[in-house]
């Protein structure tokens, strides 16, 4: 990346951003009548002008700059008209936040498809509209830029997400800070009740962040899991790119305009549901709640489509000889978690727009003063985000289940088992919803099957443990960065695993829910089914993206910074919430003698952090400075590491015939795959 | 194409299915006025679906691949087709949800409605299916003319639906409206159902809104196929005829079950 387009860059995003300021304060201070700085609508402004900004410097108006200008613009659009419809009908025109609640959300959701027409992910699909036909491939330019504009090419896209998820990583992971440094000690109150940002005092605001946290995060490893499946799946079956490659780059687009409505959510007034939004806190939450319901619904259908075309793809493009039992693991992994993301995302978006219309046409779905039941709101909720820690940790567990015998040198044990685990865990995963809901007041007869269902899925998680434990036994175990990872995935894992069942235990829950205990059980399933496969995976294919290796003692250092401070982390926050420390709270009484831990615990944050931040480095100095790797280098036994690093637009230039077992390391003579050009002559 | 002598044989078959069709959807509403049993109204409408699934949508078709050549257009059809029918599952979720929110805040109720004006409409909604049928097997007998004229049939049968829904049923334009509830059979002064008043209100222009959505995108698709049909592509890339029809006719499979569950299982509030 050219360093002056990067400063450049940079000073556009003060220069826009103190315009869109400026603005957007005279703006306010026309309707307010006083001049307030921290007002949303001016951070608001200042928020999409820099950003927009920002990318123009880099990349001129065009792809993501054009995309957001379009968005923007459509937003206003979009409110206007319904502003101009209700000044018409004699309604209230102007609100709090410039516009009132019903502008915004029409304007947003014009704005997200005003973006899809701005960054041209539409413009082949309008032309197959009017009946010309065009090219199946278009040629991506060189370099750096091809990654700011619509490509069709699996790797940019799988690339896009990864980064765009690393990007929502370091932003949920900011707030995190933010509101960890708050609970640092009882009674810190550095987000004071007298604090005014965005609409907000002090406590709203630790709300806000912390729903916030919650949801970006989701939304994080949605991106993350996505630039996996991208990147590798269709390389892994040999395919020359997805099935449907437009709807691939849709989907990712998606996500952009989703995460701006996440941060407006931020500016928006807030909300303080937590990540769940349950009604009927919910419906009475300021106007950020409805920001951050059209951001999930949005991102969602970045998840629905991405998953729609992973199983297209494993379907109908694998290489040939590779039946379904000699499928790669993470196939089986991604399959597995396209088949939930497909279905049951629907759920949430429903759930999440039933609430949005109970806001805007006060249709009493969840109003029991209507006729409305709350609780209902919550089966829809929990029918996906249950089955959502699915989609989040499958292509993670596929991840170590891949990586793992390339690292001990002997084939995985059980292949067989492994493969069939993920869809058990995958259709198990259906019917333990309720188990989020002990304590929500559901029919009560509906809590002993919801506990045994949920307890069934420690089966066929059970067995990947088994396949892992067996697959390290005796075997000469390497450890360059990526397998670190892959070894503290499955600690991480397990610590994450064994605190589930008391969860699923009602009698247990009853004392459980809602305490800090809960909070570490989910962290270590996430970062061990998610962040640390995800950052093995990073480490693992980078090369193979980029022609050249991440650093390695950096990498050691990341590693060895990040897993004994998240251990101390969640064990910390499981001692403390067994002893009575509840969850989503801003401040506790001292009396509790918490002080201690959660100041423990907030350097033990910090401390990740700053692990992370060694990554990033680690990361962006790479792609340029890294130490060359165009080879084989993790002597793996997969097609995409036969060929040289970083892998060509089409991938394969000769197709592969799939002749033997993926895993058979250390077997004399076994081979997995053959290239047609080398066997010509033997057929 | 060894199937191609076959084709006469499918429009005669589509004009059988119709008269299937037709004749559960008279039970269906028999059914509902007289004993009103919930059991024979659920399996009448799986009876249903299943024709539309296998005879107008032709889900076996799902099954047939020609794996020789990757690059071959039938071949990219095939994995096209799989693309949508996995959209439609995915769908079938929101649908489900909705169903799933009818039957939990209304129960063995529903919205007090005109049952013979619900018939009506839900009768015009199958007619177009069976004329977008048609449009599709003419356009596979090479008589782009017939199927010009069934998709424009479809397309004018559909955009009847969505108005009645809109206009009439949502009472939008009480001009329009009042005349026509009146011609079947509602009294006058009955009280407005409203999105904002109960669960039922709630629960009919929630379902009803997302189906008409459905619909509107579909009545998109029919135009879409209709231009280029007149400017003449499909004489042989015609799987986005294939698309658009299988998409309609899922908004009808979508209809047979919402129909009777707003408009026939239960007692009216
Ligand atoms: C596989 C990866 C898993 C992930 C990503 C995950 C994630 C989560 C999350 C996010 C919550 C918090 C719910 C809330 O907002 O209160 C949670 C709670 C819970 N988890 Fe897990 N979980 C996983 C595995 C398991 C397993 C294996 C079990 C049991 C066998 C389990 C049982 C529970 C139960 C019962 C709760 C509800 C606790 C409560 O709300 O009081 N989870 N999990
Ligand atoms: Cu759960």
């Amino acid at each position: 990346m050219k360093n002056n387009s990067l400063g450049r860059a940079f000073l556009l995003l003060v220069i826009a951003g103190a315009i869109g300021y400026g603005i957007g304060l005279g703006i306010d201070f026309s309707i307010r009548g006083e001049l307030k700085l921290s007002a949303s609508v001016p951070s608001a402004f200042a928020l999409l002008f820099s950003f927009t900004a920002f990318f123009f410097g880099l990349y001129g108006y065009r792809g993501i700059t054009r995309g957001l200008v379009f968005q923007v613009v459509g937003t206003v659009i979009g409110a206007a008209l319904v502003t101009g419809i209700r000044a018409l009908m004699g309604l209230e025109s102007i609100g709090a936040f410039l516009f009132t609640e019903p502008a915004w959300v029409f304007g947003a959701l014009v704005g997200v498809i005003s973006f899809f027409f701005g960054v041209g992910v539409m413009t082949d699909w309008v032309k197959w509209a009017r009946g010309i036909d065009t090219p199946d491939h278009h040629e991506d330019e060189p370099g750096w830029q091809k990654y700011f504009g619509v490509s069709l090419d699996h790797k940019v896209i799988g690339i896009q997400y990864t980064v765009t998820a690393l990007f929502l990583l370091a932003v949920g992971g900011t707030f995190a800070l933010i509101f960890r440094t708050e609970l640092a000690a009882s009674g810190l109150d550095f987000l004071t009740l007298d604090l005014d940002v965005f609409n907000q005092n002090g406590p709203q605001l630790y709300n806000t962040l912390m729903s916030l946290h919650g949801m970006i995060m989701i939304v994080s490893i949605l991106l993350g899991i996505s630039g996996i499946m991208n990147y590798v799946v269709p390389l892994l079956v040999g395919a020359h790119d997805m099935a449907f490659p437009r709807m691939n780059a849709f989907a990712y687009w998606v996500a952009v305009p989703a995460s701006v409505l996440l941060l407006l959510a931020l500016i928006l007034g807030g909300f303080d549901t937590g990540w769940t939004g349950y009604p009927p806190l919910s419906s009475r939450a300021p106007l950020g709640v409805q920001m951050f319901f059209l951001g999930v619904f949005t991102a969602g259908w970045s998840s629905i489509l991405g998953a729609l075309n992973v199983i297209a793809t494993v379907v109908r493009m694998r290489a040939r000889g590779m039946t379904a039992m000699r499928m790669p693991i993470l196939v089986w992994a991604s399959v597995a978690t396209s088949i939930i993301a497909l279905t049951a995302t629907q759920l949430i978006g429903l759930s999440f727009q039933l609430v949005m219309f109970q806001r805007l046409f006060g249709m009493g779905f969840f109003d029991p003063g209507k006729g409305g039941n709350p609780v209902l709101f919550q089966h829809l909720f929990w029918f996906y985000s249950h089955p959502a820690v699915y989609v989040f940790v499958l292509p993670g567990l596929g991840v170590i289940s891949e990586l793992l015998p390339v690292f001990v040198r002997k084939p995985l044990f059980g292949y067989r088992w492994v493969a069939m685990s993920s869809l058990g865990i995958a259709l198990v995963g259906f019917v333990v919803w309720a188990h989020h809901m002990f304590t929500s007041g559901m029919n009560e007869y509906l809590r002993v099957p919801f506990m045994y269902s949920t307890m069934l899925v420690a089966v066929p998680t059970g067995v990947k443990f088994f396949s892992w434990v067996a697959t390290m036994w005796g075997g000469k175990i390497e450890t360059p960065t990526p397998m670190l990872f892959v070894l503290g995935s499955i600690v991480v894992f397990l610590l994450g695993g064994v605190t589930g069942p008391p969860n699923a235990m009602v009698a247990l829950d009853l004392h459980l829910h809602d305490t800090y205990w809960v909070v570490g059980h989910f962290h270590d399933t996430i970062f061990g089914g998610f962040v640390f496969p995800f950052f093995a995976a990073i480490y693992y294919w980078f090369p193979k993206a980029t022609g050249r290796k991440m650093n390695e003692f950096w990498g050691k250092v990341h590693f060895w910074l990040m897993t004994p401070s998240f251990f101390a982390l969640t064990l910390g926050m499981m001692f403390i919430g067994l002893r009575g420390m509840r969850r989503r709270i801003v401040d506790y009484d001292p009396a509790l003698g918490f002080d201690g831990a959660h100041l423990f615990l907030t350097v033990c944050a910090f401390l990740i952090a700053i692990s992370i931040l060694i990554f990033f480095i680690n990361f962006f100095r790479s792609i340029k400075h890294g130490e060359p790797a165009t080879g084989n280098t993790w002597n793996s036994r997969s097609p995409e590491w036969q060929v040289p690093s970083p892998m060509p637009a089409h991938n394969y230039e000769v197709p592969f015939e799939v002749v033997g077992e993926p895993y058979d390391y250390g077997l004399p003579g076994s081979k997995f795959v053959e290239f047609a050009a080398k066997t010509a002559g033997k057929h | 194409m060894s199937n191609k002598q076959q084709h006469p044989n499918l429009l005669t078959q589509g004009v059988f299915i119709f008269v299937y069709l037709a004749v559960l959807t008279a039970l269906e509403f028999f059914v509902a006025v007289t004993f009103n049993s919930v059991v024979i109204l659920v399996a009448v409408a799986l009876v249903k679906a299943a024709l539309v699934l296998w005879y107008y949508m032709h889900v076996n078709k799902l099954s047939e691949s020609d794996e020789s050549n990757h690059e071959a257009y039938a071949y990219k059809s095939g994995t096209n087709r799989l693309g949508l029918w996995l959209f439609l599952v995915s769908d079938s979720f929101v649908f489900g949800g909705l169903m799933v929110m009818r039957l939990s805040l209304l129960g063995m109720t529903r919205p007090d409605l005109s049952q013979t004006l619900g018939f009506f409409v839900t009768a015009v909604l199958l007619i177009s299916s069976f004329f977008m049928n048609r449009g599709e097997v003419e356009l596979h007998n090479g008589n782009r003319q017939g199927f010009l004229r069934n998709t424009m049939v479809t397309f004018v049968l559909g955009l009847f639906f969505l108005l009645g829904v809109i206009l009439v049923e949502w009472h939008t334009v009480p001009a329009i409206a009042e005349p026509i509830l009146h011609l079947f059979g509602e009294p006058e002064g009955k009280p407005l159902l409203k999105a904002s008043s109960g669960p039922a209100g709630a629960a009919f222009f929630m379902m009803t809104g997302m189906h008409a959505f459905h619909v509107l995108t579909g009545l998109i698709l029919l135009l879409i196929i209709w231009v280029n049909g007149k400017k003449g592509l499909y004489d042989e890339k015609q799987y986005p005829v294939e698309a658009a029809a299988v998409y309609w006719h899922f908004i009808d499979v979508v209809w047979i079950f919402f129909y009777p569950a707003l408009y026939l299982i239960g007692t009216a509030v």
